[in-house]
């Protein structure tokens, strides 16, 4: 399918067509945070930020997520799932948070399908927006992939300034097309050479060197090394790592009972960094201390998403490495990894 | 600076050879030029990678508590912010004084690290800095830029109550000049809150607590909050979850919920030191909901800021018959 171009001017009336008709969920700024929420109109979304502070994923998996409601009543136990979900317009998902996506398919919509997660998952439309400009923290070139990449969305706006050059990537992402096809106009070859020079000219800003070659090797044998401890004890065990990150995507069962009769069934996120993440029911926790907790966390980003999945459970967006309160930086960790016995 | 970290580094080395502290809990260069890492130096030539610059901000008396179990005696890098969480833990009965080697560090302001990033370059690297009293100068890779302190200083460091720590086992460096500017009001954030009517206080904090999302690491940064086990996270069976203080539910009612009792347990505690609102990944203005806390203990109980005394009893963990009685 040829690229196309979107005015900017246009960008609000494609938008509300889905706020309107559909469900938009797009980017907002909330006091300098940005994160994806469900909009009424395209005059709330935002597309001046850079990594927006929460990446799309709450869409796709909700902090809070209800999974049934149930009820005592006189033929036994009664459960209502949620209403299924409505057909949306994921709107400015960057390259890394799209990645972010792909690798956490893997996971809900893998081996063992999500029922909540397909359901949303199937009847959204990610629409990729490239980035503005590329952050000291920011790493996904390690990864293989930038910040124009469309890979895994189901069409890509590459920003030129005045307007997007828009590619329509799957069979959803041309639907797009088809759907609104007065609001597009042809791509010439001077917009797609602009568009070359933009991710040239993107792929000379970052900051940082990162090679990822011989770690995931590496770890295997570094279970037992004393880094670990070095490293645990910056850590204050907070959320903020596993929070923002584009995979993490552990979560904990409550149930929320209402009255005698009945109550809901919640999915909220944890977190590997918290006290009483596996904690088990005799008291016991397999993951103690800080230790093993910091150590679990970068085993999973950098080792076993990949040798369950094939796929990298670190997308190099750099969120981590921005805002850990005691500046715990993943990419020092992985130049670590390759010094340490 | 330099010369002061230089010092910090031999004491530090010192204290580690002769076996007078285990560990010398201090910064490290971080992963830019405006940002430190805590460190945590066991050896003399750990000790060799220490700093203090105006990036040294997160306090690190906390990380005390992680070695309460032990017998050593543990060295902390403590500005003058920093000390009254050494008192707060001390009087909390949290960790003994006797433990604490407290390496003082007099303090001329701490920057603010995006408008430096701003000045400086995100790629400069950090050679050097002065502080001239009115300004910092900093050297880096990429030249010498001059940060006027009133321009670029954290806010907390605008309304500074005491630059460096009373009662420091060793002072590392002669004494600089508080940053504080005169006529700057540590309250006018809460005045102007008080200002609004109950409605829109409710929508003021509605907004920000609803994109709170229950990290945690306020409460895991914040010195007063210093119980072993939290009340927030009580494992409790699934029968009993309705009877917690708190589900894992990120409503804007639990939200509420955990800000509000937190707020009430660090009343009196809450030693100004403003890392609770540093750490907040979604920019929740926690500073403004404590120092109401602050602000209204000052006004009916003539105290100040928590921590700055060795001695003193938390206000609310006493009792005096000049205390003001304007409900019962």
């Amino acid at each position: 399918m040829p690229a196309m171009v979107l005015l900017k001017e246009q960008l609000k009336v494609f938008l509300d067509r889905y706020a309107q008709r559909d469900a938009l969920v797009a980017p907002v700024s909330e006091e300098g945070a940005v994160a994806y929420r469900r909009v009424k109109s395209a005059e709330e979304v935002t597309v001046d930020f850079d990594l927006p502070t929460l990446p799309p994923k709450a869409h796709f998996l909700p902090q809070t997520e209800e999974l049934y409601r149930y009820a005592y009543g006189e033929g036994g136990m009664e459960l209502n799932p949620p209403p299924p979900a409505a057909q949306t317009l994921l709107f400015g998902a960057r390259p890394c948070d799209v990645r972010g996506i792909t690798a956490l398919d893997f996971v809900f919509a893998g081996r063992f399908g999500d029922a909540y997660w397909s359901d949303k998952r199937e009847k959204t439309t990610i629409a990729g927006l490239s980035c503005r400009r590329v952050l000291p923290g920011c790493f996904c070139r390690a990864y293989g992939y930038g910040p124009t990449s469309g890979e895994g969305a189901d069409l890509m706006l590459t920003n030129l300034g005045d307007r997007y050059v828009v590619e329509f990537l799957t069979a959803k992402g041309e639907a797009v097309l088809n759907a609104h096809r007065d609001l597009f106009g042809p791509a010439g070859a001077g917009d797609l050479e602009e568009k070359e020079n933009r991710t040239a000219n993107l792929a000379r800003q970052f900051y940082r060197e990162v090679d990822l070659r011989g770690v995931r090797e590496k770890m295997d044998g570094l279970f037992a090394s004393p880094y670990w401890e070095r490293l645990a004890r910056k850590c204050i065990g907070c959320g903020i790592c596993t929070y923002l990150c584009p995979t993490c995507h552990c979560f904990d069962i409550v149930d929320e009972p209402a009255g005698p009769g009945g109550g809901r069934r919640l999915r909220c996120w944890d977190s590997c960094m918290f006290a009483d993440f596996t904690l088990h029911t005799s008291g016991h926790n397999p993951r103690p201390g800080k230790k093993e907790r910091v150590r679990n966390r970068f085993m999973h980003k950098l080792k076993y998403h990949y040798d369950r999945y094939g796929l990298d459970g670190c997308v190099g967006c750099g969120r981590c490495v921005a805002m850990c309160p005691a500046n715990i930086d993943i990419t020092r960790v992985i130049a670590d990894v390759k010094e340490v016995g | 600076m330099n010369k002061v970290q230089d010092d910090l580094r031999r004491e530090a080395a010192r204290l580690l050879e002769s076996g007078d502290a285990a560990m010398v809990i201090a910064w490290e260069e971080g992963s830019d030029a405006a940002r430190t890492a805590p460190a945590f130096a066991v050896s003399p030539a750990e000790a060799a990678g220490l700093v203090w610059n105006p990036f040294c901000v997160p306090n690190l008396v906390k990380y005390l508590l992680d070695y309460r179990y032990e017998d050593t005696k543990i060295a902390v890098a403590v500005k003058g912010c920093d000390e009254r969480a050494v008192n707060r833990l001390v009087q909390d009965r949290q960790f003994p004084r006797e433990r604490i080697v407290v390496l003082g560090l007099p303090c001329g302001g701490m920057l603010d690290r995006g408008k430096t990033l701003a000045a400086l370059g995100p790629r400069a690297r950090l050679n050097g800095v002065e502080d001239r009293g009115e300004a910092f100068v900093l050297v880096s890779d990429q030249g010498e830029v001059t940060l006027p302190k009133e321009e670029y200083l954290l806010e907390k460091c605008l309304t500074c109550v005491r630059n460096a720590p009373a009662r420091a086992d060793v002072t590392l460096g002669p004494g600089v000049s508080n940053p504080a500017r005169p006529g700057c009001d540590p309250f006018a954030p809460v005045r102007e809150l008080e200002a609004l009517s109950p409605a829109e206080k409710s929508a003021y904090w509605d907004g920000q607590f609803s994109r709170c999302l229950r990290c945690y690491a306020c409460r895991n940064v914040c010195p007063a909050c210093n119980c072993k086990e939290c009340s927030f996270e009580q494992a409790v069976p699934g029968w009993q979850q309705g009877a917690g203080w708190i589900s894992k539910n990120t409503s804007l009612a639990e939200n509420y919920t955990f800000h509000l009792i937190r707020m009430f347990d660090v009343a009196g505690r809450c030693i100004d030191c403003g890392e609770c609102e540093r750490v907040c990944p979604v920019g929740i203005p926690l500073s403004k909901l404590y120092r109401k806390v602050l602000k209204d203990a000052a006004e009916l109980f003539a105290v100040p800021t928590p921590g700055l005394t060795a001695a003193e009893i938390p206000v609310l963990g006493s009792y005096s018959p000049e205390d003001k009685e304007e409900f019962m």
